[in-house]
């Protein structure tokens, strides 16, 4: 039994030497101190693999750092890279492709690399405000647009006459003569809440460093009424088709609204007969109103890496794969819409007539925040109900069903919790525990200490038991509890005596303030 | 006399007819339901004239060029990884779980009845629970994302021996007096497993080679952890699912079915080959003697 057990171990020693190899070689007497050859692994969807290969060899062999990038370009959607990257950062590639709904996720997972001084004025030179206000979060910036990812609406040409294109009453008329359908995926939050954005609500997401996000957001309104009401028209009519995808042109349909991903396929399919606009209008009691979709980016982003040369020598490779040339060669061979301002300005992009209406659309558009995962299910839920009736009340009642979810997700995701010995320990939103109120920074709460042997707690989000708020952050009210020293590792407020309390704590600046009665 | 047996027969082979009509026409239709996705899915793999899903089934034009692509992509290295491990992997289990159960059916030891009991024990967790440890322990041991096929083989093989129970009972069925007979006229133990119970045996060996090849065959969720985003690491059913992107369906819908399609192969001309002994070996195992 002992020989196998020492049989066993030697292996796994073998095992775990042979696992320590392939270390970058960064020796090399270059011009600059970035001069060397890295080892790195690179994520793109797969019809840019090949591209991408091309331009980090062009990269070796054009950049003046003496930098060479051996690469291995692996394909990973821009959809999966997060929960890839998540599982596992130390093993995730080091450059790599993502959307941007998953931004905030990767900077929480510490899976993506601030952008230096200089790489954050190329970004910023180079980019449109929002799409510089997409990558940064608390004032620092963590990745490089790469294209945008929005929809619009694609059409048959030989169906939809040139006066139609602005409005979808007309549209569906055209479709209804020439029995083909509408495509429009209303059973996705995605998509549908382009009606909202269209009749003037506003969903605006927002995320802060530490992954606590914010919403503002007034669909559950009369305009968010006017929503529903244009969702049911559109749904109630016999040639709508809740589908998204240029796949749906040879099915039967003569408008499909979908992003640029469909390009190729759109065109393969209807030649010459395919147009393309941004969204029309839809009209409620005779009022028009142009939808208004989300509009989403794709990045480039750099993983947070352990030597600091390799660092900054991938950050050059990002600037040069999101440059504007490197844009313009995207567009040419893949028909990704460039982000550059230059590129995007620039007369070959403006002479296709699908990118340009991308590019129309980005002026009338949503920027597409941090949307917590929750939320889609419950614009999902607007759409299906839309679907079913027409009836004002049912309408509103699912409005404030709606409101009610987000209420939810919010109370799931904030409030800050003081979470005692007295009380269970309890950090779950229940009736027992006790919320922090109050708007702005300042939140306030009341307890009642009950008296017993150990009288401490501590302030948490909801639902955690960690906490960086406690005993070191108590700026006033010092002397009513007590000092434990080494004993207190766990940053524990511990009250000298029982009674009530107020605690107040400034989420600023983290400052807490205990007050007596 | 002869008159009424005569009309007697006649009603019961009118009847018999009948039901067997009905209980053909249901069959046929049944098979109908089941085959209508495969068959869907080998027409859409021969379809050249677009490559996204279309509302028709039968292709306009007709070609291999989905197959062609096939080729000249990544699948092959997914294919062969896929292989390999089905095939180290079929080898090494059945290798273990007969020794297993022989040794379980035959030998009377100290810990036989406890080992079992903790075995089935062991048993009734999911598999999925341990999923994070043991990506934990390979990417330690280097066995993750390039190395992922001998990490995979690993993984399949280490608790193979939990799966003796099949076989077991059926050497359970085997009389123990042939044994004896053996072992008088001088067989060891091991010649006994070899010489007399596995010719016996023979459906059973085939059953364990047939479900030992298709369990790793067929593995999605595993092996995505373990080759995490590295092409040569993957197998067919990882490397395919990437294809499924809103970006790429459009491009690999048809490439898609044609990789179905190879996927599918050899695990059903195995079967095909082995259908006999594979009913043998299910319902085998479970008489008790």
């Amino acid at each position: 039994m002992k020989r196998v057990i020492t049989l066993l171990l030697a292996l796994m020693m073998v095992f775990a030497l042979a696992a320590c190899g392939g270390k970058a070689n960064n020796g090399g007497s270059g011009k600059s101190e970035l001069a060397g050859t890295y080892d790195i692994t690179v994520w793109c969807p797969d019809n840019e693999v090949e591209l991408r290969k091309e331009m980090i060899e062009e990269f070796n062999k054009s950049n003046t750092d003496g930098i060479t990038f051996n690469a291995t370009v692996e394909n990973v959607g821009e959809g999966d890279a997060a929960t890839q990257m998540i599982t596992d950062v130390e093993a995730g590639a080091d450059l790599y492709n993502f959307a941007s709904d998953q931004f905030a996720r990767l900077v929480q997972a510490n899976a993506l690399a601030k952008l230096g001084t200089q790489a954050a004025e190329t970004v910023k030179s180079g980019n449109g405000e929002a799409a510089v206000a997409a990558v940064t979060i608390g004032g620092e910036m963590y990745a490089y647009p790469l294209t945008d990812n929005g929809f619009f609406m694609y059409y048959d040409k030989s169906v939809i006459p040139e006066d139609a294109v602005g409005s979808m009453d007309k549209i569906i008329e055209a479709c209804e003569k020439a029995q083909k359908y509408l495509a429009f995926n209303a059973g996705d939050g995605w998509y549908l809440s382009s009606y909202f954005f269209g009749a003037g609500c506003v969903s605006q997401w927002s995320t802060d460093k530490d992954g606590h996000w914010n919403i503002n957001d007034d669909f559950n309104s009369d305009k968010g009424l006017i929503a529903m009401k244009g969702l049911n028209k559109l749904q109630s009519s016999p040639y709508f088709l809740s589908k998204s995808g240029a796949a749906e042109f040879d099915a039967g349909a003569a408008v499909v609204m979908s992003g640029l991903w469909d390009y190729s396929a759109a065109k393969d399919i209807l030649g010459d007969n395919l147009g393309a606009a941004p969204l029309p209008s839809f009209t409620v009691d005779g009022q028009d109103y142009t939808l208004k979709p989300f509009m989403g980016y794709k990045f480039i982003g750099v993983k947070t890496q352990t030597d600091a040369t390799k660092a900054a020598a991938l950050h050059k490779l990002a600037q040069y794969l999101t440059s504007e040339e490197a844009q313009m060669k995207r567009f040419e061979t893949l028909g990704w819409a460039p982000v550059n301002v230059n590129a995007a300005a620039s007369d070959a992009v403006k002479a296709n007539p699908v990118v340009a209406a991308d590019m129309e659309q980005q002026k009338n558009c949503t920027a597409q925040g941090q949307v917590n995962d929750g939320w889609w299910n419950l614009a999902a839920a607007l759409g299906a109900t839309a679907k079913e009736t027409d009836d004002e009340e049912t309408l509103k009642a699912a409005l404030a069903t709606y409101e009610e979810g987000l209420e939810k997700l919010k109370n799931l995701r904030e409030g800050l919790l003081f979470v005692g010995a007295w009380n269970g320990w309890n950090n779950a939103d229940d009736a027992d525990t006790y919320v922090f109120t109050g708007d702005g920074d300042e939140k306030t709460l009341t307890i009642d200490v009950p008296e017993s042997d150990y009288m401490g707690g501590r302030i948490v989000n909801i639902g955690s038991w960690e906490s960086d708020k406690g005993f070191a952050q108590v700026t006033t009210g010092a002397d009513l509890i007590k000092d434990l020293g080494a004993d207190n590792p766990d940053n524990n407020i511990v009250f000298a005596e029982a009674g009530t309390y107020t605690v107040t704590i400034n989420t600023a600046s983290n400052e807490i303030t205990i007050v007596k009665g | 006399m002869n008159e009424l047996r005569e009309k007697r027969g006649m009603g019961l082979k009118a009847s018999r007819t009948i039901s067997n009509t009905i209980i053909y026409i249901l069959l046929v239709l049944m098979s109908i339901i089941w085959l209508i996705p495969f068959v869907c899915i080998v027409l859409q793999s021969f379809r050249v004239e677009s490559t996204w899903q279309v509302g028709y089934v039968v292709p306009k034009q007709w070609g291999v060029d989905n197959y062609i692509a096939l080729w000249n992509s990544d699948f092959k290295t997914w294919y062969l990884n896929t292989f390999i491990i089905a095939l180290v992997v079929s080898a090494l289990q059945t290798v273990i779980v007969l020794c297993m159960s022989y040794t379980l059916s035959r030998f009377r030891f100290k810990i036989r009845d406890g080992l079992m009991r903790f075995m089935l024990i062991l048993g009734m967790f999911p598999g999925m629970l341990s999923m994070i440890i043991l990506y934990r322990v390979l990417k330690d041991l280097g066995l993750t994302q390039a190395n992922a096929v001998p990490g995979l083989i690993l993984v399949y093989v280490a608790s193979s021996g939990m799966g003796y129970y099949v076989s077991k009972g059926f050497f359970d069925t085997i009389p123990k007096s042939l044994d004896e007979a053996a072992r008088v006229d001088g067989a060891t133990r091991a010649q006994v497993l070899t010489k007399i119970i596995l010719p016996l045996a023979k459906p059973i060996v085939i059953y364990t080679i047939l479900t030992a090849f298709m369990g790793p065959w067929g593995d999605f969720v595993f092996a995505k952890y373990v080759s995490f985003g590295t092409s040569s690491g993957m197998n067919v059913a990882v490397g395919m699912w990437n294809w499924l992107t809103p970006d790429m369906i459009n491009q690999r819908y048809t490439m898609f079915c044609a990789g179905g399609v190879i996927d599918a192969l050899p695990v059903a001309i195995l079967f095909m080959c082995l259908q006999k002994y594979y009913v043998e070996g299910v319902t085998g195992g479970a008489v008790k003697g």
